[in-house]
């Protein structure tokens, strides 16, 4: 974590000069996050692999103006979120299958077990299946914050919102998220441990 | 827990970031080297302003609205541009504030793009179009397919309570394009007669450009169409989410956000 700003600034620096190398590696680097991030809006992988591909070539011819020692991770994500929104529309009719599919993996994957472990795998799918039914922007800002730990500075950079409205926008989304779940949906009864 | 029925935040939060890493996503693709591919298919343009002198094709714009500044009345104009770069907050457009407006023959028409439908243009264009309820559907549809991510024009007629605007010939004209996607693609520029006011529209920042009419130059990047010039009305333009939207039209500033504001 420590090295990575300064990496990040380097092979900026010299992708920005046409080091084509240099931009393959921040690919390789973020390719995973970005498929994700894009995975979170879609709900499809192809669209997903599809946006995080033209926002890794977009990004590329952006990054003229891209402002030299800012990070570049937020600022890709951006791009990345803003791609995966234009294919959402496409996308939106194959979420429900993608959301019966995840429902029939996470039911393959309960083992046969203990009460404890069933009761956290059953947390865990209607966890998941709500946070697929919120908004995108909701969706998103809970992902970045909790699922793949953006500062509060970066989400500001990702979200395009100002900095100050990060808070808000975490607090109202865990609220939609709260009110979407259902009534008497309760934690595992290890609190907190809802991995089983 | 006091009610087991309800999830603290804190709670929903530690659930969630236990959840996180079982999240069940598909096996992350290799695009690094499709990505490489598609790259060095197209050699990075040349840096906005830092370099831009030595980009031919800025060089001719600069030429084009060299040639404008000089026929402008016959007014007293330095041989370099006294423009101050405005970088807006919105991306897709650059402003330049210039010491003089330059004029510039009015044009007969507009060059709009394609006519088409709201639903083939939808099919075109890399982002949802947007239309706003207060104006409701548009009298006519343009389609621009040749620039990334494509652009959209929706044209409404004069009206009552829209009044004509002499630059183009119509009542509002609301353009959309993926400024994220060509951030040099409508440059401005504007004179002293003109003022630039921040805003905001449904909380992003925005621009309001009113007053003497200003040049806009419509700049397609890596295409060998030349560019548009031509003198635009009060102009309302701000960004969200990747989309740049432009509205153009004699109302004034709070009509055009209202208008703005019933945007989906």
């Amino acid at each position: 974590m420590e090295g990575r700003p300064l990496d990040d600034t380097a092979l900026v620096e010299r992708a920005r000069n046409g080091d084509v190398n240099a931009y393959e590696a921040l690919v390789q680097q973020y390719q995973e996050l970005a498929f994700r991030v894009a995975y979170q809006v879609t709900g499809d992988a192809a669209d997903a692999e599809d946006a995080a591909q033209e926002a890794f070539v977009n990004a590329y011819y952006a990054l003229g103006r891209f402002r030299v020692g800012s990070p570049f991770r937020p600022w890709l994500l951006r791009i990345v979120a803003n791609e995966a929104r234009n294919r959402r529309a496409s996308a939106h009719r194959r979420i429900a299958l993608a959301e019966r599919a995840l429902a029939a993996q996470s039911s393959g994957e309960a083992a046969p077990s203990p009460e404890r472990a069933a009761e956290a795998d059953e947390f865990r799918t209607t966890l998941i299946t709500t946070l697929r039914g919120l908004r995108v922007d909701d969706r998103l800002v809970l992902a970045y914050r909790l699922f793949f730990d953006l500062s509060e500075a970066e989400m500001a950079v990702a979200l395009n919102c100002p900095r100050g409205t990060v808070k808000s926008r975490l607090s109202r989304a865990l609220a939609r998220l709260r009110v979407a779940l259902p009534d008497d949906i309760r934690l595992p009864s290890s609190a907190g441990n809802v991995d089983g | 827990m006091a009610d087991p029925r309800r999830l603290s935040d804190r709670e929903l939060e530690r659930a969630l970031t236990l959840v996180g890493p079982q999240y069940p996503y598909p096996p992350t693709p290799n695009l690094a080297g499709l990505v490489r591919t598609r790259i060095l298919a197209r050699p990075l343009p040349s840096r906005p302003w830092r370099s831009s002198w030595t980009d031919p094709r800025r060089l001719a714009l600069a030429a084009v609205l060299l040639l404008v500044l000089i026929g402008a009345a016959g007014l007293a104009i330095p041989g370099t541009r006294d423009a101050i770069a405005h970088f807006f907050r919105v991306q897709g457009v650059i402003v330049n504030r210039v010491p003089s407006q330059p004029s510039v023959t009015p044009a007969t028409s507009i060059d709009l793009g394609r006519p088409t439908t709201l639903a083939e243009a939808q099919s075109s264009v890399k982002f949802t179009i947007a239309v706003p309820s207060r104006l409701g559907s548009p009298d006519a549809v343009y389609l621009t397919s040749g620039i990334p991510g494509g652009e959209v024009a929706l044209v409404y007629k004069a009206r009552p309570g829209i009044p004509l605007v002499g630059q183009t010939g119509i009542g509002v004209l609301i353009t959309e394009f993926r400024g994220d996607l060509i951030p040099e693609f409508i440059t401005k520029e504007v004179g002293p007669g003109t003022t630039l006011t921040e805003t905001r529209v449904n909380g992003d920042a925005g621009w309001w450009i009113a007053g003497e009419p200003h040049l806009i130059i419509v700049r397609i990047a890596g295409s060998d169409q030349p560019e548009t010039l031509r003198l635009a009305a009060n102009t309302l333009v701000w960004e969200h989410q990747g989309v740049t939207y432009r509205i153009e039209s004699a109302l004034s500033q709070a009509e055009a956000i209202r208008i703005a504001s019933s945007l989906p």
